[in-house]
């Protein structure tokens, strides 16, 4: 007992690989919490519009992409790219003729929001999009051995994704005229305004951009599965878990939270329970709120970085 | 005041004593109204009212339902109750009924809730206005124990589709064959956390135990969960040899996905909704070959051995020029309204008392093989179309078909294990 063959070798070994896998799949569900929340955090951060019609621009933006692929038979990457501006574009309508007249009263500008994404939803819905044929195609079919663990293709590349869409961002803001812009009106509106900066034109950009990053989210998550009508709910309760623990309008934040509920689902499923997996965000939301109600990294409650 | 107040009584005293039920009478020229409220935005629910609405086409084109010599033609009033949707409370799910039952004033109810949780709850509601109910998708079979328990309250609940019972004696005949032609006796069990995939679990469980077979593990995940990682790096660990899955959520399209890219060497048998329908291929990219699948009620699969049944699904995909993607609920929908017809027309009313007993008395040949109901008012199930309903297991062909593998009768193709299965790791 206990060489190669034994009992005690294969409970080691086979913990190994369990551990192995779980820090795979769960930095991989890390970078997916990031990208679901990386739009909806922008667009709060700039303009200070919770926009709850996230989660409907994500889904808009799948099936915009599978009615071209399918119907118009467009190419795929010109599909996704189209998609991804039409979503941006859904999305500085949804400011420009909604929003704007709300804006400044959060409790009318989520039900707005809010409103806007159940009438996307169930419009989808309506019309019947609903079945097993609503999938997108993933980029690069297969899957590649890490160790002992087997991954697919398509959440590598989301990891490689989110990279470069964080990198991106980073760049964004720091280095082109509208970005610089995003960061004045982030920091205090009223001072971005008299440096000439447009507030209503930014927030429109803002929620635009926001809503293209949701459009990117889902062409690069959704394939993994199918697009259906539920996952826009899902998809906007992911992205509120990880901005509300992160702290609203703080990517660092956004980024962190990420991890931390991304690796607490994936352990969480595999050592204690899968049906607990589902909790651990709202878990979180709920400690969050008790020990730091402004979000690990978040400020909008601070007064004193206020003055 | 006080004689308003008196009145409000008096009229809420004859409400609760004499509840708003089906009207028993009906004139020359009206309609018999049936109701399906369910959740129609899910494919079963969805597909199950166009196959009710087939059925009511068909007899309304033969002039509708006979009763003591007028003709009545059948009117469908459909209403979305969602209780199948992640995070929809059962009392949403009551009111919808409830407001179909008062409004619209149907005579009977066809396919009824989703989920089991709300078939429970709606039978008393049912029972207060005694309306009758052919149910079609929720599956527990704890509705029948309440009914055999109390028979006169909770007469008017029928099912014509198969319960978690039915579906764990295909589960235990397909393993039975499993073990006999592959040696199979290691099994990994994954299952959506609701009541009937719940208990359809448990049936299985202790049908593994008694037979021999080792149960290696499982995980029950909720409604709307998209990664399932864990539950299949705990089944490759565990080296097991079937990988039992019960699922009737669109993300566990992701499940069937994963399984195939982690490369678990088990084979995949149970019931994942989206895989069941001819689509399923495609949405797949073509990577599902050996799977199995149940198909709940025969019909939703057509089967050369049983014309009814092929019948029903080319003229379904004809009318609606796609095919049949539920392997649930469609079939014994369509079969409902037929069942309904002929007691309506046994009874010769739509009195409610009169319309069960003629109900409960149903034996008919139809596309799912023969229908009959028990003490349960459920339709029995088995694997002999001449004295019962079928259900069947199909296996996914490499080249994209759906092969019917059990029961033996129906057997288009005998169950094979593909080879990494078999040999994992060559």
């Amino acid at each position: 007992m206990g060489g190669q063959d034994g009992l005690p070798y294969f409970i080691f070994h086979t913990n190994g690989i369990m551990l192995q896998g779980t820090l795979i799949y769960g930095f991989v569900n890390s970078v997916i919490l990031a990208l679901l929340a990386l739009g909806f955090n922008l667009t709060f951060g700039i303009s200070g519009v919770a926009n709850f019609a996230y989660g409907a621009l994500y889904i808009l933006s799948a099936y915009t992409a599978w009615m071209l692929l399918t119907w118009l038979k467009f190419n795929y990457f010109l599909s996704i790219v189209l998609a991804v501006l039409f979503t941006s574009f859904v999305g500085g309508l949804i400011y420009r003729f909604i929003l704007l007249r709300v804006r400044g009263m959060p409790i009318s500008e989520v039900i707005a929001s809010f409103g806007i994404g159940l009438a996307i939803l169930e419009f989808f819905r309506f019309l019947g999009f609903v079945g097993s044929e609503y999938t997108l195609p993933v980029f690069i079919d297969g899957s590649v051995s890490l160790g002992e663990t087997y991954i697919d293709i398509q959440r590598l590349l989301i990891v490689g994704i989110g990279v470069v869409l964080v990198f991106f961002l980073w760049l964004f803001t720091h280095y082109t005229k509208t970005g610089l812009a995003f960061r004045g009106m982030a920091q205090e509106e009223r001072t971005a305004l008299v440096l000439g900066i447009n507030s209503d034109k930014m927030a429109t950009f803002s929620l635009a951009f926001g809503s293209g990053l949701a459009g990117v989210a889902a062409i690069t998550i959704l394939p993994l599965g199918q697009v259906a009508i539920e996952g826009g709910y899902s998809a906007l309760l992911n992205a509120l878990a990880v901005c509300i623990v992160g702290g609203l309008g703080s990517t660092g934040g956004v980024l962190v939270a990420s991890v931390l509920i991304g690796f607490a689902q994936t352990f969480t499923a595999t050592y204690i329970g899968s049906h607990w997996m589902m909790i651990v965000s709202l878990v979180a939301i709920l400690v969050i709120l008790v020990v730091k109600p402004s979000g690990l990294f978040g400020k909008q409650k601070e007064l004193e970085e206020r003055i | 005041m006080k004689r308003v107040g008196f009145l409000c009584f008096v009229l809420l005293a004859f409400l609760i004593c004499f509840p708003i039920g089906s009207q028993a009478q009906l004139k020359a020229g009206d309609p018999v109204i049936i109701g399906v409220p369910t959740y129609l935005g899910s494919i079963e629910g969805g597909e199950s009212l166009k196959a009710v609405q087939m059925a009511a086409d068909e007899i309304n084109a033969k002039g509708g339902i006979t009763i003591k010599g007028a003709k009545h033609l059948i009117k469908i009033e459909a209403s979305e109750i969602r209780d199948g949707a992640p995070g929809v409370p059962v009392p949403e799910a009551l009111l919808g009924i409830e407001k179909i039952i008062l409004d619209k004033k149907v005579h009977a109810i066809v396919v009824g809730p989703f989920r089991s949780e709300a078939l429970l709850a709606t039978m008393d509601l049912l029972a207060k206005y005694k309306v009758p109910m052919l149910g079609t998708i929720a599956m527990t079979p704890v509705s029948e124990a309440k009914i055999i328990e109390n028979p006169e309250k909770y007469k008017y609940v029928f099912r014509t589709c198969l319960t978690a019972r039915y579906f764990v004696n295909l589960l235990t005949g397909v393993m039975t064959q499993l073990n006999k032609e592959f040696g199979f006796k290691k099994a990994y069990l994954m299952n959506q956390d609701v009541l009937w995939a719940r208990g359809t679990v448990a049936g299985l469980k202790t049908w593994y135990e008694k037979s021999g077979w080792e149960v290696t593990g499982g995980d029950e995940y909720p409604t709307g969960a998209s990664d399932f990682s864990s539950g299949l790096m705990k089944a490759k660990a565990k080296e097991a040899q079937l990988l039992f899955t019960c699922f009737d959520m669109s993300q566990s399209g992701i499940l069937v996905k994963q399984y195939k890219s982690m490369k678990v060497p088990a084979l995949m048998a149970g019931f994942i909704s989206p895989m069941a329908g001819e689509v399923g291929w495609k949405t797949f990219d073509g990577q599902i070959g050996g799977v199995l699948n149940a198909i709940f009620e025969l019909g939703n699969i057509p089967s050369d051995k049983h014309p009814p049944a092929k019948a029903f699904y080319d003229a379904y995909k004809k009318k609606y020029k796609d095919p049949l993607q539920s392997g649930h609920g469609p079939a014994p929908a369509y079969e409902s309204v037929y069942v309904l017809k002929e007691a309506i027309e046994r009874a010769g009313t739509i009195e409610p008392d009169a319309l069960v007993a003629a109900i409960k008395q149903t034996d008919r040949q139809g596309v799912m093989g023969r229908v009959k109901f028990d003490k349960g008012n459920q339709v029995v199930y088995g694997t002999d179309l001449s004295k019962e309903a079928v259900a069947v297991m199909f296996q996914w062909s490499e080249a994209g078909e759906r092969r019917i593998v059990y029961p033996s009768a129906l057997a288009e193709k005998k169950i094979w294990a593909p080879e990494w299965v078999l040999k994992p790791g060559k």
